[in-house]
């Protein structure tokens, strides 16, 4: 749910956490990133890092210079105050990907689990044709970016073409890098080696987290998702996999991003209906 | 290697790391702290040699000078030049040139003097300051390491035998310093860490925030940087309306993420704690019960496999009284904890 008053909870003794709701609602998701905008914009004394996720702004503070209570006092002005974006900047980010990979496929048979995309298939009620249809047709928001360095959570922007699927029930201890999974409706990326119970969708030959930054895609840090991007994926196949990875592998790969905006739409607000 | 050449590494003991105090401000990248995990220790470490100590855990502008964080077992290192150098943390026995030092002051190293930082006891990390700090690139703002990341310090890796550690010219202030007895930490079980509860109490049934608090639990040998498991209670979750069961996830402690600070308490599933360490996720699905205070952070980096743990609820007022008194410790010792009998280098 949206809730009426924003809920203020502490985050030990230097954060807290502004909740809007419990839920993936792209609504929420536009009020995080207002209010953020809202602390840059205006400045709240003893505010040092903020945090947007989907439906809670994290909040680092000097508890010297203010006290939870202050801030919080200072922060429902502000939630108070907040006008309700509808517009926001937004970059379309494309993503190719081998869906059905033999990475994704082998490291699924390791951990015991079927095949992930026959298994999306069949809890969905679909095919695994439909289901990369689907998954590649509709864009994706990017409402949070954390976990581990490169990370991020993705709703479809398009609720007819959403899918949903449990998270493994018992999480694989690894998953190599560059692996694109979803669990409920949500698009995650595995960016380096890591523990994680999503359903694999497929590979990408691209980079997303670049540590040694030499790509000019990264030169405001290393990691490229940002909240607010739409991420498109392309489906490709093994040889266009293994070509443009020689292209990233050579630094010759020009990364495919148009600077744009988003509106909220009467219909994205129906997320979490669809999601069944 | 940048910097002068400082320390030969002998032997990189079990898993030793360039830190500091880490990187906070990458945290909405997703790349978390980093940072040494009892920054307490490195602070008072840098404090006894000289350096700068950096500002508090977690939230700091300036990471401080960059220092050893050892696991378990130490490395031995043979100096390059003329060094002052401490030994902090749960080290107990250092030894230069095969001989007893103390840990917890200043200690002068001549070039080719052999220093083995030894095991640890009681505990489970020690830390090595030097004078004028490690020289490796800041990178993102701090130069600590980050193994799973290859982040920082010397090429994202633990330190090998063979590394030539480089150290930046040291500051003027080579006084011997001392922390007192009784300003050290008591290292060893039973440990009690203190903890803010919630963000997510409330989805939790009463019982088991009531059993979470009042049992004890035991450390799991799965525990590290990442974050510190442990083994108790079994806690339950209050029902959960059907929309977050379909969005979050079918286990009962599922929520839509949100973001997870460092020494956040997540239960999965209710049978395993999870107290997150600096190298750990930025944001996360499980119901968090409790969240660490930063003061001890310094506690949970100690702990290890096996021992007995109990969590305490303190008010968030409490807990910056606690964050402020370790900051005067540190303070003191840079400005009253000097030795008037030692020599300076």
């Amino acid at each position: 749910m949206l809730y009426q008053e924003p809920v203020f909870r502490p985050l030990g003794d230097v954060a807290l956490g502004v909740e809007f709701g419990d839920e993936l609602d792209l609504r929420l998701s536009f009020r995080v990133i207002a209010l953020q905008q809202a602390i840059a914009s205006e400045g709240l004394r003893g505010v040092l890092i903020t945090v947007p996720t989907h439906r809670t702004l994290g909040i680092y503070y000097d508890p010297v210079q203010t006290t939870f209570e202050k801030l919080c006092g200072g922060l429902r002005r502000l939630c108070d105050e907040l006008v309700d974006l509808t517009v926001l900047p937004s970059r379309r980010v494309s993503i190719q990907v081998w869906y059905d990979d033999p990475w994704s496929r082998e490291c699924a048979a390791a951990h015991g689990a079927p095949n992930n995309l026959r298994y999306l298939a069949e809890v969905n009620g679909t095919t695994v044709a439909e289901i990369v249809r689907r998954h590649s047709e509709s864009e994706h928001w990017v409402s949070s970016v954390g976990f581990q360095p490169g990370t991020y959570q993705a709703m479809f922007l398009d609720p007819g073409l959403a899918f949903s699927a449990p998270k493994y029930q018992t999480p694989r201890t690894t998953t190599p890098e560059r692996i694109v999974c979803l669990a409920g409706q949500i698009t995650s990326f595995y960016a380096i080696p890591s523990p994680g119970g999503y359903q694999l969708l497929g590979r990408t030959p691209i980079e997303l987290y670049d540590p040694t930054q030499r790509d000019p895609a990264f030169r405001d840090g290393p990691v490229l998702t940002r909240v607010g991007d739409r991420h498109r994926y392309l489906p490709i196949d093994g040889d266009e996999y293994e070509s443009l990875r020689h292209q990233v592998e050579t630094g010759t790969y020009e990364y495919w991003i148009e600077e744009g905006e988003y509106r909220l739409h009467g219909q994205h607000t129906t997320i979490s209906a669809a999601s069944g | 290697m940048d910097g002068l050449p400082g320390l030969d590494v002998v032997d990189p003991g079990l898993q030793t790391t360039v830190q500091d105090l880490g990187r906070p401000r990458q945290i909405p990248h997703g790349i978390p702290p980093s940072g040494a995990f009892d920054a307490f220790s490195l602070r008072v470490g840098n404090a006894l040699v000289g350096n700068n100590f950096g500002d508090g855990p977690i939230i700091g502008v300036d990471p401080g000078a960059a220092g050893l964080e050892v696991l378990v077992k130490g490395p031995a290192l043979v100096a390059r030049r003329d060094l002052s150098v401490a030994v902090t943390g749960a080290a107990s026995m250092p030894m230069i040139n095969r001989r007893p030092a103390q840990a917890w002051q200043t200690l002068r190293l001549a070039a080719g003097d052999e220093l083995d930082v030894g095991r640890c006891q009681g505990g489970t990390r020690a830390y090595v300051a030097l004078g004028g700090g490690i020289a490796v690139p800041s990178v993102l703002g701090s130069r600590s390491t980050n193994v799973r990341a290859r982040l920082g310090g010397i090429d994202g890796r633990p330190l090998r035998a063979g590394d030539v550690i480089g150290v930046s010219v040291a500051t003027r202030d080579a006084r011997a310093r001392t922390l007192p007895h009784e300003a050290r930490p008591r290292c060893g079980a039973p440990w009690t860490v203190r903890t803010v509860p919630g963000p997510h109490d409330e989805l939790f049934e009463p019982g088991s925030v009531a059993a979470f608090f009042s049992d004890v639990w035991t450390v799991s040998p799965k525990s590290d940087r990442m974050g510190c498991r442990l083994y108790g209670p079994t806690l339950a979750f209050r029902p959960r309306p059907r929309y977050v069961e379909a969005q979050a996830g079918a286990d009962p402690s599922n929520i839509v993420d949100d973001p997870i600070p460092v020494g956040g308490i997540q239960v999965p599933s209710g049978t395993e704690a999870i107290a997150m360490g600096v190298d750990g996720p930025t944001m996360g699905g499980y119901a968090r019960i409790a969240t660490v205070i930063t003061a001890d952070l310094s506690v949970l980096a100690q702990v290890r496999p096996g021992d007995a743990v109990q969590f305490a609820a303190v008010t968030v007022e409490q807990a910056v009284q606690a964050r402020v008194a370790a900051e005067r410790v540190v303070e003191q010792v840079a400005n009253e904890f000097i030795d008037a009998g030692r020599g300076a280098l």
